[in-house]
């Protein structure tokens, strides 16, 4: 019973840590919290229902097709109304981003309507037998394809000259200018990379939980939790707090209460960032005086 | 300039006065809200503005001076005044609460942990049945004084208008004493005021208790206005556009305040016929609004002189931290 809690647990974390991943690339770009990660994935994510009924295309290619959807939602998000904030107050960055929210979550409402769907799921998700433990397949590739996603990132972030580029202008963004990278396009590459990733965890999540507008809300709340929870400003950091959101959130379900699961979670944060107030990966910041 | 600014201040009395007798009962009710929501942006000024803290959690605030008047009034026999003042009160009790971890972390980590507190508090009101309805809500009665009932909004208005006005005139006035100093000393330099001897902690826990005092009072009278509460009132969607009003507004303004209190409780008004086109209406003006006038509605005026003025240095914009008008 308790390795089919984790499991799930962990299948839903990886969700969060992909979004909380996406918020920690825009924050460590552009210094945004991005409120309109979570909608934007649910965008992304009514796009590939679109090209599934309309466009009559497999399930296998709307999935692999869900990344470049979501980054360019991504990239036309920074260029409209991300680019000309540059360098204005963080909090006047958090309204806009709020206002985004209210654009994709009822724009999204207003083409599909507020009615929820069925995402038909590429595995099974009824539960099989591994090593004595009940698990649903759809909940191992929910998992395989996050680490998929990790490691492409860690590839792109490490390995390649715009990875580098991108590391180099959220440590010290006045330093990479002057050695010839673009800032600009450095946030733009963020937002898009962000909003692909936030989209693949769209579709992950669409099987199990119907797709309507309202269904990323909550996975966002999480995520912001579990970003904050690793530090906010490290990618494994964002990683780690997700899945521990996750794994916390499915235990007080089972053996608490399921009423106030989504309050319990957020409890079990501020008691941790009691103790360790930069989160769990991220570096000490306080002064003392 | 001071006979200027004098007939401004007579002008604004005036139409703050007569404003509920130039329409029906239904201009009152709105007009009420908006002063409802003016308190709100006082307490959320001081803890954005004034201590440089956010919160996302102003919601849970209001509704525990909603409830708790609500309740106290209703349960325990308490005239309305007193209910609204201990609604008050046990909302800057939990605002004391909430300081606490304010003294451990800040930035993004305490807004989640405003966003934590805000949770709870909106499960709590979900789930105690007993107390306050739960799904089905509770109904609250008109304000009365004295065993007169209150009955028309266009004279309910005047009394929040009233609160509203003592508390701008007390936020106005905490920039002068110590404790108001001391914020705004921290908000600029954390390290500098507490080497001259400032204590972050007491500060901080001032700015929080005061801000949630101020907004369970609102939320008090609001509970007396509407007449009925239910939990879909007090939502994380309320604590952000308490945070959008003071932001659109203009940060740290009495006119700030008042024109963002106008925004929230005028823009879905003026929207109504839109339809489903409404919110994502409402969103574009967000985030046209920050694009183009990074100060807040508050600023339109200088900014529309700016456009036919000299060139000249351009004006730091009131939301940054450093414009410190005071100085």
């Amino acid at each position: 019973m308790l390795i089919q809690v984790l499991v799930s647990g962990v299948a839903i974390g990886c969700i969060y840590a992909l979004i909380a991943l996406a918020l920690v690339l825009v924050f460590k770009a552009t210094d945004v919290v991005n409120f309109a990660q979570g909608e934007m994935a649910m965008v992304s994510a009514f796009a590939g229902l679109s090209l599934l009924t309309a466009g009559k295309l497999p399930l296998l290619a709307v999935l692999l097709l869900a990344f470049p959807i979501g980054a360019l939602l991504g990239a036309l998000t920074e260029r409209i109304a991300i680019r000309p904030l540059l360098g204005a107050p963080p909090l006047n960055a958090l309204i806009v981003t709020i206002g985004l929210w209210m654009i994709f979550h009822y724009g999204a409402g207003w083409i599909w309507g507020f009615d929820a769907f069925t995402f038909p799921s590429l595995l099974p998700q009824a539960p099989i037998e591994i090593a004595g433990a009940l698990v649903s397949p759809s909940n191992l590739a929910i998992a395989g394809v996050s680490v998929l996603v990790l490691v492409g990132l860690y590839v792109f972030l490490e390995h390649t000259r715009q990875g580098t580029a991108m590391r180099a202008a959220s440590m010290n963004p006045q330093a990479a200018r002057l050695m010839g990278v673009s800032v600009g396009r450095v946030s733009l590459l963020s937002w898009a990379i962000a909003g692909g990733i936030g989209a693949v965890a769209g579709v992950l999540i669409a099987p199990l939980t119907f797709i309507d507008v309202n269904m990323m809300f909550l996975v966002l709340l999480k995520a912001l939790a579990g970003a904050v929870l690793g530090g906010f400003t490290s990618l494994p950091g964002a990683v780690l707090g997700g899945v521990l959101v996750g794994v916390v959130e499915s235990l007080t379900s089972v053996y608490v209460s399921s009423a106030f699961d989504d309050a319990i979670a957020f409890v079990v944060i501020v008691a941790v960032l009691m103790v360790r107030p930069e989160g769990l990966l991220g570096k000490p910041s306080v002064k003392k005086v | 300039m001071s006979v200027y600014r004098l007939l401004q201040t007579l002008a604004a009395v005036v139409a703050i006065i007569a404003l509920p007798w130039l329409g029906g009962s239904y201009v009152d009710f709105i007009l009420c809200t908006i002063a409802a929501y003016f308190i709100v942006a006082l307490a959320l000024n001081i803890l954005v503005a004034q201590a440089g803290q956010v919160s996302i959690g102003h919601a849970a605030f209001w509704a525990l001076g909603a409830y708790g008047s609500a309740i106290l009034v209703t349960k325990v026999g308490f005239p309305f005044l007193l209910g609204v003042i201990a609604g008050g009160v046990i909302a800057g009790l939990f605002g004391l609460l909430v300081a606490i971890p304010a003294l451990r972390v800040q930035g993004h980590y305490l807004a989640i942990a405003t966003l934590a507190f805000a949770l709870v508090i909106e499960q709590v009101l979900h789930e105690w049945e007993g107390l306050t309805g739960g799904r089905t809500g509770m109904f609250v009665p008109r304000p009365s004084f004295f065993g007169a009932e209150l009955l028309a909004d266009q004279y309910y208005y005047y009394v929040i208008v009233a609160v509203g006005a003592l508390f701008a005139w007390a936020a106005h006035n905490l920039k002068r004493f110590p404790s108001g100093r001391a914020l705004m000393a921290l908000r600029l330099s954390p390290t500098a005021a507490q080497c001259c001897g400032i204590s972050r902690s007491r500060s901080l826990i001032t700015a929080f208790v005061l801000s949630a005092f101020l907004t369970g009072i609102s939320g008090a009278l609001y509970a007396h206005l509407v007449g009925y509460l239910s939990v879909s009132t007090f939502t994380l969607t309320a604590s952000l556009s308490f945070l959008t009003m003071i932001v659109i507004g203009g940060l740290g303004r009495l006119s700030g305040a008042v024109l963002g209190a106008a925004f929230l409780a005028l823009a879905p008004e003026l929207m109504r016929d839109m339809g489903e086109a409404q919110m994502v209406v409402y969103g574009v003006i967000l985030v046209v609004v920050m694009l183009t006038l990074p100060g807040g509605l508050a600023s339109l005026p200088e900014r529309v002189a700016s456009l036919f003025a000299r060139p000249q240095p351009r004006p730091v914009p009131a939301g940054t931290p450093a414009a410190g008008k005071e100085a």
